[in-house]
């Protein structure tokens, strides 16, 4: 009886074990989804650009693949949420929270790139400039500015504040500095790297945009990698 | 570092999402100690004593093997 017992319990353990590549998974495919949207985006923007008009065959076709291939992720994120659900992990108190603060923090940060997104668009269509250009780098109305500013400038301090004080555990937090080191010693690293290939004619000017996006992707991988292995 | 937890925790029945709630510890800790993936600190060490009942010692093993470094 206490065999049975015991496997049962280890049983669970494994299932939730499972449940972080799944999480991992589902994140993955979130991302996918929002770089196919952007590509979307940019498609329909450079159409637009070139005068617009009805898409032809070939315009049709490429939107078919990104519309069936989105729709492939979305399917797989919300098979693999079933499967979470059902795997019956049951969540500590502390962890619970802290997934809740993570999925907020994703969708503010999907809320506010899609505002980001949709007035960059609107630059395209309004001005006709240069798709890639004016996702990143296009002027923002003061309204979708200043809200953006208070968010990531007021909010995000206090939850990440709270994050790292109140809710995480220091095996999470031991993670995380484990991939603020990665990703320092990466930018310290790369960096001039870039500089020097660029001043000697190798590659374009360095992007800050790309450093940035570089250092965020080694921090979350490592931390990720760090705590759930 | 080579513990007892995984042992001390099925003498109790326990899930490690149950140790977790009872050290206040994500379940991802849990697994990480039991594994030798992550050493925990001083302070989660001796909760961890205190709740088993058992000296630090004996619950975790650092291989010593009685020779000192001069």
């Amino acid at each position: 009886m206490t065999n049975l017992t015991e496997s049962a319990m280890f049983d669970v353990d494994e299932k939730a074990g499972n449940n972080a590549q799944r999480i991992m998974w589902m994140i993955l495919c979130g991302v996918g989804i929002i770089m196919i949207l952007g590509a979307i985006a940019g498609f329909l923007s450079a159409h637009s650009a070139e005068g617009g008009g009805p898409l032809n065959l070939a315009g049709y076709a490429v939107l078919g693949v990104f519309i069936s291939v989105t729709l492939i992720l979305a399917f797989t994120i919300w098979k693999l949420f079933q499967l979470v659900k059902q795997s019956g992990e049951r969540v500590p108190r502390r962890e619970k929270l802290n997934r809740n603060i993570i999925v907020a923090c994703g969708g503010l940060g999907g809320i506010m790139g899609l505002a980001i997104a949709a007035s960059g668009i609107s630059n395209i269509s309004e001005q006709g400039a240069d798709p890639f250009v004016a996702l990143l780098a296009g002027p923002l109305p003061l309204i979708i500015v200043v809200p953006l500013i208070f968010v990531w400038g007021v909010i995000m301090p206090v939850v990440a504040w709270f994050w790292h004080t109140r809710v995480i555990d220091e095996q999470e937090a031991n993670a995380y500095r484990d991939g603020g080191y990665y990703a320092g010693y990466a930018f310290l690293m790369l960096t001039p790297l870039w500089w020097l290939l660029w001043r000697g004619g190798l590659l374009p000017e360095p992007d800050g945009v790309a450093i940035y996006l570089s250092f965020s992707l080694v921090w979350t991988a490592v931390w990720f990698w760090k705590k759930y292995r | 570092m080579k513990n007892q937890l995984k042992v001390l925790r099925a003498m109790r029945n326990w899930s490690q999402a149950d140790l977790g709630d009872h050290l206040d510890v994500s379940r991802q800790a849990v697994n990480a100690i039991e594994t030798g993936k992550y050493d925990p600190s001083l302070p989660l060490a001796f909760r961890i004593s205190r709740l088993f009942d058992m000296p630090i010692e004996e619950i975790f093993d650092d291989e010593f093997n009685g020779e000192r470094d001069v």
